[in-house]
């Protein structure tokens, strides 16, 4: 009987000196609260400590930690630590990311020439309502809204948390809207659409007193979207003495200047890499 | 003689426990200023091609941002973080160096290298996504007191984007860790 009393003693002895413990979840999802087991006995500190948290409060070993949602709203890893009189124990924790529902999204260029082959490239960042980056791969769909036209939609399973799309301009300059959705985000940007390089530049030369007046056409580009106005166009005059090259911006819609000219003279226009029709004029 | 030999024998011991404590400090301070090491690969990037001045920049400014947010949760710094770090990690990790200062911790990190490959390049080249296979050990204070001290090896998914002259750290994010 003395022996069975002395063996339940130690028991009970050992079980109330037994080591501290702490049993998080292995995985918990971000903005979720969780409950955290422990195991051991009096008075200890638990310390949690994460991408954005470091917190530490007393509790009773032996007792649930409960872990508010708010604290784990970064993914990544967790250190739940508890120290108690017979030292401290740690455990580690994952918290991963939670339904993607937004997303950032990137779009460059933000002005495109019309007609330009994958000149725009859209690219799609998924994340969830925390700002953490969704790694398992999510349909993103892309979208272009051009003006006074039928919108085009195409989805791309992400890859690592990004998608990613790569478009040709249109034939038509203006603004065009580019929109990636995906949960409950659905972002826009603007890409502005200009005018590609003048194509068929004409010019032609009146008499104007002493001087030439050399005046282009209308500067279209290979499209007919006017090219825009400040786009600059050289006026190249060579005679006898040499070379002048005069650089103007089209205004509303056409580039002019006035050049005196004495004896015979050739005039050429280019714009950018374009090369428009020669003059020959005789001044007196 | 026994006595005299006793007393120069105990004033040499006290004048090597200073010294080798003034090593100890020293190499300690050395460990802090250096540079944890990098090595890139960026043979699966995609679609853009790396060019040869950011294969270089990147590894480099990757380790100076480890550096400084190591400097910051170890010295509660957190104005160290802007050199290298922006938007959500950035903020991330300023909220937890004030949440240390708040609790009376510290977490003092020894890095031991990172494998950084490279999956995303962005068409336009203003995003770089990685994978940061890092390996380093990791202790947690509480005043002068260790109540962590366990080596990690942890994967990151990184999300870098280039500043005025340096690839700035955006995202930080442990996607998976083991105690080797």
């Amino acid at each position: 009987m003395r022996t069975l009393r002395t063996v339940a003693f130690i028991f009970l002895a050992a079980g109330s000196l037994a080591a501290s413990e702490i049993h998080p979840p292995a995985q918990a999802t971000a903005g979720k609260a969780i409950t955290i087991q422990t195991s051991g006995s009096g008075d200890a500190t638990f310390y949690l400590i994460g991408p954005a948290i470091a917190s530490k409060s007393k509790v009773q070993a032996g007792s649930d930690i409960s872990v508010d949602s708010d604290e784990l709203q970064q993914a990544g890893r967790y250190i739940a630590i508890l120290c108690a009189s017979d030292g401290c124990t740690s455990a580690d924790f994952f918290v991963t990311p939670a339904a993607a529902n937004r997303l950032s999204f990137l779009v460059h260029p933000s002005r495109v020439p019309v007609g330009t082959a994958n000149g725009i490239s859209a690219v799609a960042f998924v994340h969830d309502n925390f700002q953490n980056l969704v790694l398992k791969p999510e349909p993103v769909t892309f979208s272009i809204m051009p003006n006074n036209e039928k919108p085009v939609s195409a989805t791309r399973p992400s890859q690592n948390g990004v998608a990613w799309v790569r478009l040709t301009s249109a034939r038509k300059e203006g603004p065009t809207k580019l929109g990636a959705s995906i949960g409950h985000a659905d972002e826009i940007r603007v890409v502005e659409q200009v005018a590609a390089d003048a194509c068929n530049l004409r010019i032609k030369a009146d008499r104007e007193k002493k001087d030439f007046e050399i005046e282009t056409d209308p500067v279209h580009d290979c499209a007919g979207n006017p090219v825009p106005d400040g786009t600059v166009v050289s006026f190249t005059e060579s005679d006898s003495a040499g070379k002048t090259t005069v650089d103007v911006p089209i205004k509303r819609g056409i580039a002019k200047i006035d050049m005196p000219i004495d004896g015979r003279a050739k005039i050429t226009v280019a714009s950018g890499v374009v090369t428009g029709n020669e003059l020959e004029v005789s001044g007196q | 003689m026994r006595a005299t030999l006793l007393r120069y024998g105990s004033v040499f011991a006290v004048i090597a426990i200073l010294l080798l404590g003034v090593v100890a400090y020293q190499l300690r301070a050395t460990a802090d200023d250096e540079l944890p090491r990098v090595q890139l690969n960026a043979n699966n990037i995609g679609p853009r091609q790396i060019e040869d001045l950011t294969s270089k920049s990147v590894p480099r400014d990757y380790a100076l941002a480890w550096q400084t947010m190591e400097q910051a949760l170890n010295q509660n710094q957190p104005g160290l973080l802007d050199g290298y770090f922006t938007g959500f990690a950035k903020q991330d990790l300023t909220q937890r160096v004030n949440s240390q200062i708040k609790s009376g911790l510290h977490t003092r990190y020894t890095d031991r290298g990172h494998q950084l490959d490279a999956l995303f390049y962005s068409p336009a080249g203003d995003a770089m996504e990685l994978r940061d296979h890092a390996q380093v050990d990791i202790q947690v204070l509480d005043g002068d007191k260790v109540i962590y001290d366990q080596p990690v090896t942890a994967e990151y998914m990184v999300l870098m984007t280039p500043g005025a002259d340096r690839w700035l750290v955006r995202q930080l994010q442990a996607v998976n860790g083991t105690k080797p």
